[in-house]
Protein backbone atom coordinates (compact mmCIF):
# COMPACT_ATOMS: atom_id res chain seq x y z
CA UNK A 1 0.00 0.00 0.00
CA UNK A 2 2.55 2.44 1.04
CA UNK A 3 4.80 1.59 -1.70
CA UNK A 4 2.17 2.28 -4.04
CA UNK A 5 1.56 5.53 -2.65
CA UNK A 6 5.14 6.25 -3.07
CA UNK A 7 4.94 5.26 -6.47
CA UNK A 8 1.63 7.56 -7.09
CA UNK A 9 3.59 10.43 -6.15
CA UNK A 10 6.69 9.91 -8.00
CA UNK A 11 4.83 9.42 -11.06
CA UNK A 12 1.58 11.93 -11.47
CA UNK A 13 2.44 14.00 -8.29
CA UNK A 14 3.25 17.79 -8.73
CA UNK A 15 6.86 18.88 -8.96
CA UNK A 16 7.33 19.66 -5.44
CA UNK A 17 5.59 16.43 -4.17
CA UNK A 18 7.74 14.41 -6.18
CA UNK A 19 10.97 16.04 -5.06
CA UNK A 20 9.98 15.59 -1.41
CA UNK A 21 9.14 12.01 -2.04
CA UNK A 22 12.54 11.56 -3.26
CA UNK A 23 14.18 13.46 -0.78
CA UNK A 24 12.13 11.36 1.91
CA UNK A 25 13.18 8.20 -0.05
CA UNK A 26 16.59 9.03 -0.11
CA UNK A 27 16.46 9.79 3.69
CA UNK A 28 14.87 6.65 4.30
CA UNK A 29 17.83 4.96 1.97
CA UNK A 30 20.52 6.16 3.71
CA UNK A 31 19.39 5.94 7.21
CA UNK A 32 18.90 2.02 6.62
CA UNK A 33 22.53 2.35 5.38
CA UNK A 34 23.90 3.20 8.18
CA UNK A 35 21.55 0.53 10.39
CA UNK A 36 22.45 -2.11 8.48
CA UNK A 37 26.06 -1.63 8.41
CA UNK A 38 26.18 -1.06 12.21
CA UNK A 39 23.91 -3.49 13.28
CA UNK A 40 25.59 -6.59 11.58
CA UNK A 41 28.73 -6.36 13.79
CA UNK A 42 29.71 -9.28 15.50
CA UNK A 43 28.78 -8.12 18.85
CA UNK A 44 27.02 -11.21 20.22
CA UNK A 45 29.79 -13.19 19.44
CA UNK A 46 31.14 -14.83 22.07
CA UNK A 47 34.76 -16.05 21.62
CA UNK A 48 36.87 -18.52 23.86
CA UNK A 49 40.05 -20.67 24.12
CA UNK A 50 41.30 -22.70 26.64
CA UNK A 51 44.36 -25.29 26.30
CA UNK A 52 42.34 -28.87 26.61
CA UNK A 53 43.19 -32.52 25.48
CA UNK A 54 47.17 -31.20 24.37
CA UNK A 55 45.46 -28.71 22.02
CA UNK A 56 43.63 -25.50 22.23
CA UNK A 57 39.73 -25.55 21.75
CA UNK A 58 38.36 -22.61 20.16
CA UNK A 59 34.65 -22.14 20.31
CA UNK A 60 33.02 -18.96 18.93
CA UNK A 61 29.47 -18.94 20.12
CA UNK A 62 26.58 -16.92 18.75
CA UNK A 63 23.81 -16.74 21.54
CA UNK A 64 23.06 -15.53 24.84
CA UNK A 65 24.78 -17.09 28.04
CA UNK A 66 27.47 -17.98 25.09
CA UNK A 67 29.91 -18.01 28.69
CA UNK A 68 27.97 -20.44 30.54
CA UNK A 69 27.69 -22.75 27.54
CA UNK A 70 31.24 -22.11 26.39
CA UNK A 71 32.59 -23.19 30.08
CA UNK A 72 30.04 -26.57 30.14
CA UNK A 73 31.52 -27.61 26.38
CA UNK A 74 35.10 -27.13 28.36
CA UNK A 75 34.34 -29.25 30.95
CA UNK A 76 32.83 -32.03 29.20
CA UNK A 77 36.05 -32.22 27.07
CA UNK A 78 38.02 -32.16 30.18
CA UNK A 79 35.94 -35.19 31.06
CA UNK A 80 36.57 -36.95 27.74
CA UNK A 81 39.93 -36.34 27.99
CA UNK A 82 40.64 -37.48 31.18
CA UNK A 83 38.80 -40.76 30.90
CA UNK A 84 40.58 -41.60 27.24
CA UNK A 85 43.96 -40.21 28.00
CA UNK A 86 46.76 -42.30 28.02
CA UNK A 87 49.38 -39.66 28.74
CA UNK A 88 48.50 -38.61 32.32
CA UNK A 89 47.54 -41.65 34.81
CA UNK A 90 44.17 -42.41 35.68
CA UNK A 91 41.05 -42.41 33.20
CA UNK A 92 39.20 -45.61 31.45
CA UNK A 93 41.74 -46.56 28.89
CA UNK A 94 44.83 -46.74 31.01
CA UNK A 95 42.72 -49.52 32.90
CA UNK A 96 42.25 -51.22 29.82
CA UNK A 97 45.89 -50.71 28.49
CA UNK A 98 46.91 -51.96 32.01
CA UNK A 99 44.57 -55.26 31.70
CA UNK A 100 45.71 -56.12 28.28
CA UNK A 101 45.58 -59.93 27.81
CA UNK A 102 44.88 -60.16 31.41
CA UNK A 103 41.12 -59.44 32.19
CA UNK A 104 37.88 -57.14 30.79
CA UNK A 105 37.20 -53.88 32.27
CA UNK A 106 34.15 -51.91 33.29
CA UNK A 107 34.22 -48.81 30.75
CA UNK A 108 31.93 -46.38 30.92
CA UNK A 109 29.25 -45.68 27.73
CA UNK A 110 31.24 -42.95 25.82
CA UNK A 111 34.64 -45.17 26.12
CA UNK A 112 32.63 -47.78 24.48
CA UNK A 113 31.23 -46.08 21.63
CA UNK A 114 34.37 -44.31 20.91
CA UNK A 115 36.28 -47.89 20.45
CA UNK A 116 33.36 -49.74 18.67
CA UNK A 117 33.53 -46.45 16.28
CA UNK A 118 37.50 -47.05 16.21
CA UNK A 119 36.93 -50.78 15.36
CA UNK A 120 34.33 -49.89 12.53
CA UNK A 121 36.84 -46.98 10.92
CA UNK A 122 39.78 -49.88 11.33
CA UNK A 123 37.54 -52.15 9.27
CA UNK A 124 36.53 -50.02 6.76
CA UNK A 125 40.13 -48.69 5.60
CA UNK A 126 41.24 -52.40 6.32
CA UNK A 127 43.27 -51.52 9.00
CA UNK A 128 44.75 -48.24 8.01
CA UNK A 129 43.41 -46.69 10.74
CA UNK A 130 44.02 -48.16 13.95
CA UNK A 131 44.14 -47.60 17.51
CA UNK A 132 46.37 -50.38 18.84
CA UNK A 133 49.39 -48.56 17.27
CA UNK A 134 49.84 -47.18 20.86
CA UNK A 135 52.76 -49.45 21.46
CA UNK A 136 54.32 -47.71 18.21
CA UNK A 137 53.49 -44.11 19.38
CA UNK A 138 55.52 -44.92 22.28
CA UNK A 139 58.71 -46.52 20.48
CA UNK A 140 58.94 -43.39 18.49
CA UNK A 141 58.49 -41.43 20.99
CA UNK A 142 56.43 -38.18 18.59
CA UNK A 143 54.43 -36.82 21.43
CA UNK A 144 57.21 -36.63 23.77
CA UNK A 145 60.26 -34.21 24.19
CA UNK A 146 62.63 -36.93 23.43
CA UNK A 147 61.70 -38.19 19.63
CA UNK A 148 63.62 -41.43 18.94
CA UNK A 149 63.90 -43.56 15.64
CA UNK A 150 63.42 -47.35 17.17
CA UNK A 151 65.82 -50.03 15.76
CA UNK A 152 63.80 -52.06 12.50
CA UNK A 153 63.52 -55.26 15.17
CA UNK A 154 61.66 -53.17 17.20
CA UNK A 155 59.76 -52.09 15.25
CA UNK A 156 58.66 -55.39 13.75
CA UNK A 157 58.80 -57.25 17.26
CA UNK A 158 55.98 -54.33 17.84
CA UNK A 159 53.69 -54.80 15.06
CA UNK A 160 52.85 -58.04 16.31
CA UNK A 161 50.80 -56.23 18.92
CA UNK A 162 49.14 -54.00 16.36
CA UNK A 163 45.65 -55.38 15.59
CA UNK A 164 42.01 -53.80 16.17
CA UNK A 165 40.62 -57.26 16.41
CA UNK A 166 41.74 -57.90 19.54
CA UNK A 167 39.87 -55.50 20.91
CA UNK A 168 36.97 -57.33 22.47
CA UNK A 169 33.84 -55.14 23.01
CA UNK A 170 31.37 -56.75 25.40
CA UNK A 171 28.37 -54.19 25.27
CA UNK A 172 26.04 -56.29 27.59
CA UNK A 173 28.32 -55.75 30.49
CA UNK A 174 29.56 -52.68 29.28
CA UNK A 175 33.29 -53.87 29.50
CA UNK A 176 36.00 -54.68 26.81
CA UNK A 177 39.51 -56.07 26.92
CA UNK A 178 42.80 -55.92 24.91
CA UNK A 179 44.13 -59.96 23.63
CA UNK A 180 48.01 -59.58 24.51
CA UNK A 181 49.16 -58.11 27.10
CA UNK A 182 51.45 -55.46 25.87
CA UNK A 183 48.84 -53.83 23.63
CA UNK A 184 48.09 -50.64 23.86
CA UNK A 185 45.30 -48.58 22.82
CA UNK A 186 46.00 -45.00 21.96
CA UNK A 187 42.12 -42.87 21.04
CA UNK A 188 44.28 -39.49 19.61
CA UNK A 189 43.40 -40.37 16.55
CA UNK A 190 39.63 -39.95 17.45
CA UNK A 191 38.66 -38.92 20.65
CA UNK A 192 38.94 -35.12 19.79
CA UNK A 193 36.43 -35.96 16.89
CA UNK A 194 34.43 -37.58 19.26
CA UNK A 195 34.60 -34.18 21.73
CA UNK A 196 33.65 -31.85 18.97
CA UNK A 197 30.43 -34.14 18.74
CA UNK A 198 29.66 -33.54 22.22
CA UNK A 199 30.20 -29.95 22.16
CA UNK A 200 27.84 -29.89 19.56
CA UNK A 201 25.16 -31.63 21.56
CA UNK A 202 25.64 -29.37 24.55
CA UNK A 203 25.02 -26.49 21.99
CA UNK A 204 21.79 -28.33 20.64
CA UNK A 205 20.59 -28.75 24.19
CA UNK A 206 20.66 -24.78 24.47
CA UNK A 207 18.82 -23.94 21.58
CA UNK A 208 21.72 -22.06 20.13
CA UNK A 209 21.79 -21.60 16.47
CA UNK A 210 25.35 -20.69 15.49
CA UNK A 211 28.20 -22.05 16.87
CA UNK A 212 32.16 -23.38 15.89
CA UNK A 213 34.16 -24.83 17.74
CA UNK A 214 37.88 -26.06 17.04
CA UNK A 215 39.47 -28.95 18.77
CA UNK A 216 43.02 -28.29 17.92
CA UNK A 217 41.89 -27.93 14.16
CA UNK A 218 39.45 -30.89 14.33
CA UNK A 219 36.48 -28.05 13.64
CA UNK A 220 32.62 -28.59 14.18
CA UNK A 221 30.44 -25.90 12.60
CA UNK A 222 26.58 -25.66 14.07
CA UNK A 223 24.61 -24.29 11.01
CA UNK A 224 25.88 -21.19 9.52
CA UNK A 225 26.67 -17.80 10.05
CA UNK A 226 23.83 -16.09 12.25
CA UNK A 227 23.55 -13.96 8.74
CA UNK A 228 22.75 -18.02 7.12
CA UNK A 229 25.90 -17.48 5.42
CA UNK A 230 28.22 -20.88 5.43
CA UNK A 231 30.92 -20.76 7.51
CA UNK A 232 34.16 -19.81 5.81
CA UNK A 233 36.63 -23.13 6.70
CA UNK A 234 40.67 -22.61 5.67
CA UNK A 235 42.01 -26.13 4.66
CA UNK A 236 45.36 -25.59 6.40
CA UNK A 237 48.87 -25.56 3.96
CA UNK A 238 50.86 -28.02 5.00
CA UNK A 239 53.86 -26.36 4.45
CA UNK A 240 52.95 -22.76 5.36
CA UNK A 241 52.62 -21.31 8.73
CA UNK A 242 49.63 -22.38 11.69
CA UNK A 243 46.73 -19.91 9.45
CA UNK A 244 47.84 -20.07 6.46
CA UNK A 245 45.57 -21.87 3.51
CA UNK A 246 45.27 -23.77 0.36
CA UNK A 247 41.43 -23.48 0.16
CA UNK A 248 38.53 -22.95 1.62
CA UNK A 249 35.42 -24.69 1.98
CA UNK A 250 31.93 -23.29 2.58
CA UNK A 251 30.05 -25.65 4.89
CA UNK A 252 27.03 -25.61 7.38
CA UNK A 253 26.37 -28.25 10.21
CA UNK A 254 29.60 -29.87 9.00
CA UNK A 255 33.16 -31.53 10.74
CA UNK A 256 36.21 -30.36 8.88
CA UNK A 257 39.24 -32.23 10.22
CA UNK A 258 42.60 -32.10 8.52
CA UNK A 259 45.22 -34.66 8.99
CA UNK A 260 49.46 -33.62 8.12
CA UNK A 261 52.91 -34.54 8.30
CA UNK A 262 53.03 -30.94 9.62
CA UNK A 263 51.73 -31.61 12.75
CA UNK A 264 54.19 -33.39 14.95
CA UNK A 265 57.86 -34.59 13.71
CA UNK A 266 60.80 -34.07 13.85
CA UNK A 267 64.48 -34.44 11.72
CA UNK A 268 67.20 -36.94 12.88
CA UNK A 269 70.17 -37.33 10.59
CA UNK A 270 68.18 -35.16 7.65
CA UNK A 271 65.27 -37.42 7.41
CA UNK A 272 62.34 -35.66 8.63
CA UNK A 273 59.71 -38.62 10.55
CA UNK A 274 55.80 -37.45 11.09
CA UNK A 275 53.79 -38.70 13.84
CA UNK A 276 51.03 -40.40 11.87
CA UNK A 277 52.49 -44.15 11.95
CA UNK A 278 51.59 -46.69 9.13
CA UNK A 279 50.21 -49.64 11.39
CA UNK A 280 51.28 -51.81 8.68
CA UNK A 281 54.53 -50.70 8.99
CA UNK A 282 55.01 -49.29 11.97
CA UNK A 283 56.85 -46.48 10.02
CA UNK A 284 55.64 -42.71 9.33
CA UNK A 285 52.99 -42.95 6.36
CA UNK A 286 54.89 -42.25 3.36
CA UNK A 287 52.15 -42.65 0.45
CA UNK A 288 52.63 -39.40 -1.31
CA UNK A 289 50.72 -37.51 0.96
CA UNK A 290 51.17 -34.31 3.02
CA UNK A 291 48.01 -33.30 3.98
CA UNK A 292 44.00 -34.57 3.87
CA UNK A 293 41.06 -33.06 4.50
CA UNK A 294 37.87 -34.89 5.50
CA UNK A 295 34.38 -33.13 5.41
CA UNK A 296 31.19 -35.55 7.11
CA UNK A 297 28.17 -34.85 9.38
CA UNK A 298 30.12 -36.52 12.49
CA UNK A 299 33.23 -35.20 13.77
CA UNK A 300 34.09 -38.51 14.90
CA UNK A 301 34.21 -40.07 11.52
CA UNK A 302 35.81 -36.80 10.08
CA UNK A 303 38.68 -37.37 12.79
CA UNK A 304 39.03 -41.22 11.99
CA UNK A 305 38.76 -40.51 8.65
CA UNK A 306 41.54 -38.31 7.75
CA UNK A 307 44.36 -40.07 9.32
CA UNK A 308 42.74 -43.55 7.63
CA UNK A 309 42.96 -42.19 4.17
CA UNK A 310 46.64 -40.12 4.64
CA UNK A 311 47.95 -43.73 5.36
CA UNK A 312 46.17 -45.42 2.14
CA UNK A 313 47.33 -42.55 -0.61
CA UNK A 314 45.63 -40.91 -2.79
CA UNK A 315 44.01 -43.47 -4.88
CA UNK A 316 42.78 -45.80 -1.98
CA UNK A 317 41.65 -43.01 0.01
CA UNK A 318 39.72 -41.41 -2.56
CA UNK A 319 38.17 -44.81 -3.33
CA UNK A 320 37.49 -44.96 0.15
CA UNK A 321 35.67 -41.70 0.34
CA UNK A 322 33.63 -42.29 -2.21
CA UNK A 323 31.94 -45.06 -1.08
CA UNK A 324 30.81 -43.51 1.64
CA UNK A 325 27.51 -41.54 2.07
CA UNK A 326 27.92 -37.44 2.84
CA UNK A 327 31.48 -37.80 3.12
CA UNK A 328 33.79 -35.23 1.27
CA UNK A 329 37.74 -34.77 1.47
CA UNK A 330 40.47 -33.11 0.38
CA UNK A 331 44.13 -34.35 -0.89
CA UNK A 332 47.33 -32.50 -0.48
CA UNK A 333 50.27 -34.52 -2.39
CA UNK A 334 53.68 -34.36 -1.55
CA UNK A 335 54.13 -32.72 -5.19
CA UNK A 336 51.86 -30.00 -3.62
CA UNK A 337 49.11 -30.46 -5.91
CA UNK A 338 45.36 -30.32 -4.32
CA UNK A 339 42.52 -32.72 -5.31
CA UNK A 340 38.93 -32.60 -3.87
CA UNK A 341 35.93 -35.45 -4.09
CA UNK A 342 33.17 -34.68 -6.50
CA UNK A 343 31.40 -33.62 -3.50
CA UNK A 344 33.30 -30.67 -3.24
CA UNK A 345 33.73 -29.32 -6.60
CA UNK A 346 31.04 -26.85 -6.33
CA UNK A 347 31.91 -25.29 -2.77
CA UNK A 348 35.62 -25.85 -2.99
CA UNK A 349 37.92 -22.13 -3.26
CA UNK A 350 41.00 -22.69 -4.53
CA UNK A 351 43.09 -19.80 -2.73
CA UNK A 352 46.23 -20.32 -2.18
CA UNK A 353 48.70 -17.38 -1.34
CA UNK A 354 51.54 -19.07 -1.51
CA UNK A 355 51.10 -19.62 -5.10
CA UNK A 356 53.20 -22.72 -4.57
CA UNK A 357 50.15 -25.27 -4.67
CA UNK A 358 48.10 -26.65 -8.33
CA UNK A 359 44.26 -27.74 -8.08
CA UNK A 360 43.54 -30.62 -9.96
CA UNK A 361 40.20 -30.13 -11.24
CA UNK A 362 39.76 -33.25 -13.16
CA UNK A 363 41.61 -36.53 -12.44
CA UNK B 1 12.71 15.69 -19.53
CA UNK B 2 14.82 16.08 -16.20
CA UNK B 3 14.13 20.07 -14.85
CA UNK B 4 17.02 21.62 -13.24
CA UNK B 5 15.42 20.98 -10.40
CA UNK B 6 15.80 17.50 -10.71
CA UNK B 7 19.35 18.03 -11.08
CA UNK B 8 19.24 18.87 -7.82
CA UNK B 9 17.58 16.57 -6.33
CA UNK B 10 19.91 14.04 -7.85
CA UNK B 11 22.60 15.67 -6.57
CA UNK B 12 21.43 15.97 -2.72
CA UNK B 13 21.04 11.98 -3.68
CA UNK B 14 24.04 11.20 -4.68
CA UNK B 15 25.84 13.34 -1.76
CA UNK B 16 23.63 11.71 0.91
CA UNK B 17 24.05 8.06 -0.50
CA UNK B 18 27.79 9.50 -0.52
CA UNK B 19 28.36 10.62 2.90
CA UNK B 20 26.33 7.81 4.41
CA UNK B 21 28.43 5.28 2.63
CA UNK B 22 31.67 7.09 3.85
CA UNK B 23 30.49 7.69 7.11
CA UNK B 24 29.84 4.07 7.70
CA UNK B 25 33.30 3.38 6.78
CA UNK B 26 34.82 5.89 8.52
CA UNK B 27 32.92 4.70 11.66
CA UNK B 28 34.02 0.81 11.12
CA UNK B 29 37.72 2.31 10.82
CA UNK B 30 38.04 4.51 13.61
CA UNK B 31 39.01 4.77 16.87
CA UNK B 32 38.73 1.22 18.86
CA UNK B 33 37.96 -0.75 15.50
CA UNK B 34 40.64 0.54 13.52
CA UNK B 35 43.25 -0.34 16.44
CA UNK B 36 45.03 -3.94 16.68
CA UNK B 37 44.47 -5.09 20.15
CA UNK B 38 46.84 -8.09 20.89
CA UNK B 39 46.26 -10.04 23.80
CA UNK B 40 48.18 -12.67 25.67
CA UNK B 41 47.19 -15.74 27.05
CA UNK B 42 49.18 -17.93 29.30
CA UNK B 43 47.05 -21.08 31.38
CA UNK B 44 43.97 -19.97 30.01
CA UNK B 45 44.37 -16.98 31.41
CA UNK B 46 45.38 -13.63 29.59
CA UNK B 47 47.97 -11.76 31.19
CA UNK B 48 48.54 -8.91 28.63
CA UNK B 49 46.21 -7.17 26.21
CA UNK B 50 48.18 -4.45 23.92
CA UNK B 51 47.00 -2.00 21.59
CA UNK B 52 50.05 -2.76 19.21
CA UNK B 53 49.02 0.39 16.87
CA UNK B 54 50.29 2.69 19.77
CA UNK B 55 53.83 0.18 20.03
CA UNK B 56 56.58 2.70 18.82
CA UNK B 57 59.50 1.22 20.57
CA UNK B 58 60.10 -2.38 19.85
CA UNK B 59 58.86 -4.42 22.87
CA UNK B 60 59.64 -7.58 24.42
CA UNK B 61 57.66 -9.74 27.26
CA UNK B 62 58.65 -12.83 28.77
CA UNK B 63 56.32 -15.51 29.81
CA UNK B 64 57.69 -18.26 32.00
CA UNK B 65 56.20 -21.44 32.95
CA UNK B 66 57.08 -24.74 32.06
CA UNK B 67 59.06 -23.17 28.80
CA UNK B 68 59.89 -19.45 28.49
CA UNK B 69 58.65 -17.48 25.55
CA UNK B 70 59.77 -14.07 24.52
CA UNK B 71 57.20 -12.24 22.88
CA UNK B 72 58.18 -9.29 20.50
CA UNK B 73 55.97 -6.67 20.13
CA UNK B 74 56.53 -4.11 17.25
CA UNK B 75 54.28 -1.22 15.75
CA UNK B 76 51.25 -3.41 14.51
CA UNK B 77 52.59 -6.82 14.78
CA UNK B 78 53.64 -9.21 17.51
CA UNK B 79 55.19 -12.69 17.65
CA UNK B 80 57.01 -15.17 19.56
CA UNK B 81 60.63 -14.47 18.96
CA UNK B 82 62.48 -16.92 21.27
CA UNK B 83 60.93 -20.19 22.99
CA UNK B 84 63.28 -23.01 24.61
CA UNK B 85 60.19 -25.43 24.04
CA UNK B 86 60.67 -28.70 21.99
CA UNK B 87 58.93 -28.27 18.87
CA UNK B 88 59.36 -24.36 18.19
CA UNK B 89 55.96 -24.10 16.34
CA UNK B 90 55.44 -21.02 18.12
CA UNK B 91 58.53 -19.26 16.95
CA UNK B 92 58.11 -20.22 13.47
CA UNK B 93 54.75 -19.12 12.90
CA UNK B 94 56.28 -15.73 12.66
CA UNK B 95 54.68 -12.21 12.71
CA UNK B 96 51.13 -12.04 13.12
CA UNK B 97 50.02 -8.73 11.69
CA UNK B 98 45.83 -8.87 10.89
CA UNK B 99 42.94 -9.50 12.94
CA UNK B 100 42.63 -12.89 13.93
CA UNK B 101 45.72 -14.22 13.80
CA UNK B 102 47.03 -16.49 16.25
CA UNK B 103 50.13 -18.29 17.46
CA UNK B 104 50.43 -20.92 20.32
CA UNK B 105 53.01 -22.52 21.98
CA UNK B 106 51.19 -25.31 23.37
CA UNK B 107 54.12 -27.38 25.78
CA UNK B 108 54.15 -23.82 27.60
CA UNK B 109 50.44 -23.00 26.78
CA UNK B 110 51.09 -19.74 25.93
CA UNK B 111 49.18 -18.11 22.92
CA UNK B 112 49.04 -14.63 21.34
CA UNK B 113 46.24 -13.13 19.36
CA UNK B 114 45.26 -10.06 17.26
CA UNK B 115 41.32 -9.94 18.44
CA UNK B 116 38.96 -9.77 15.26
CA UNK B 117 37.72 -11.38 12.75
CA UNK B 118 39.74 -12.17 9.33
CA UNK B 119 37.95 -11.10 6.69
CA UNK B 120 38.41 -14.28 4.26
CA UNK B 121 37.93 -17.31 6.52
CA UNK B 122 36.33 -17.64 10.16
CA UNK B 123 38.52 -20.28 10.63
CA UNK B 124 41.77 -22.94 9.16
CA UNK B 125 41.98 -26.48 10.12
CA UNK B 126 45.39 -28.00 11.16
Amino acid sequence: MLVNKIWHCLLIGDYMTKRFTVIILSIVLCTSVLFVSCGYNSSDLYETQEFLMGTVVLQKIYHENAAEIAKEVNDRIAEIESTMTINKPGGEINLLNDAAGKEYVKLGEDTLYVLDKAKQYAEISNGAFDVTIGPLVKAWGVFTDNPRVPSKNEIDELLKLVNYKDINIDFENSTAMLAKEGQIVDLGGIAKGFAADEAVEIYKEHGVKSALISLGGNIFTLSGKPDGSPWMVGIRNPRGNDGSYIGIVRVKDKAVVSSGDYERFFEKDGVRYHHILDPKTGYPADTGLIGTTIISDFSIDADALSTAVFVLGLEEGMKLVESLDGVDAVFITADKKIYVTDGLKDTFIFKDESKEFEYVEKR
Amino acid sequence: MLKKGDFFILGFVLILIIVSFTGVYLYKNSGSNAHKIAVIIKDNEEIKRIDIDNVNEPLEISVSGEYNNIILVEKGRIRFKEADCPDRVCVNTGWLTGKGDTAVCLPNKTMIKIEGQSSDVDIVTY
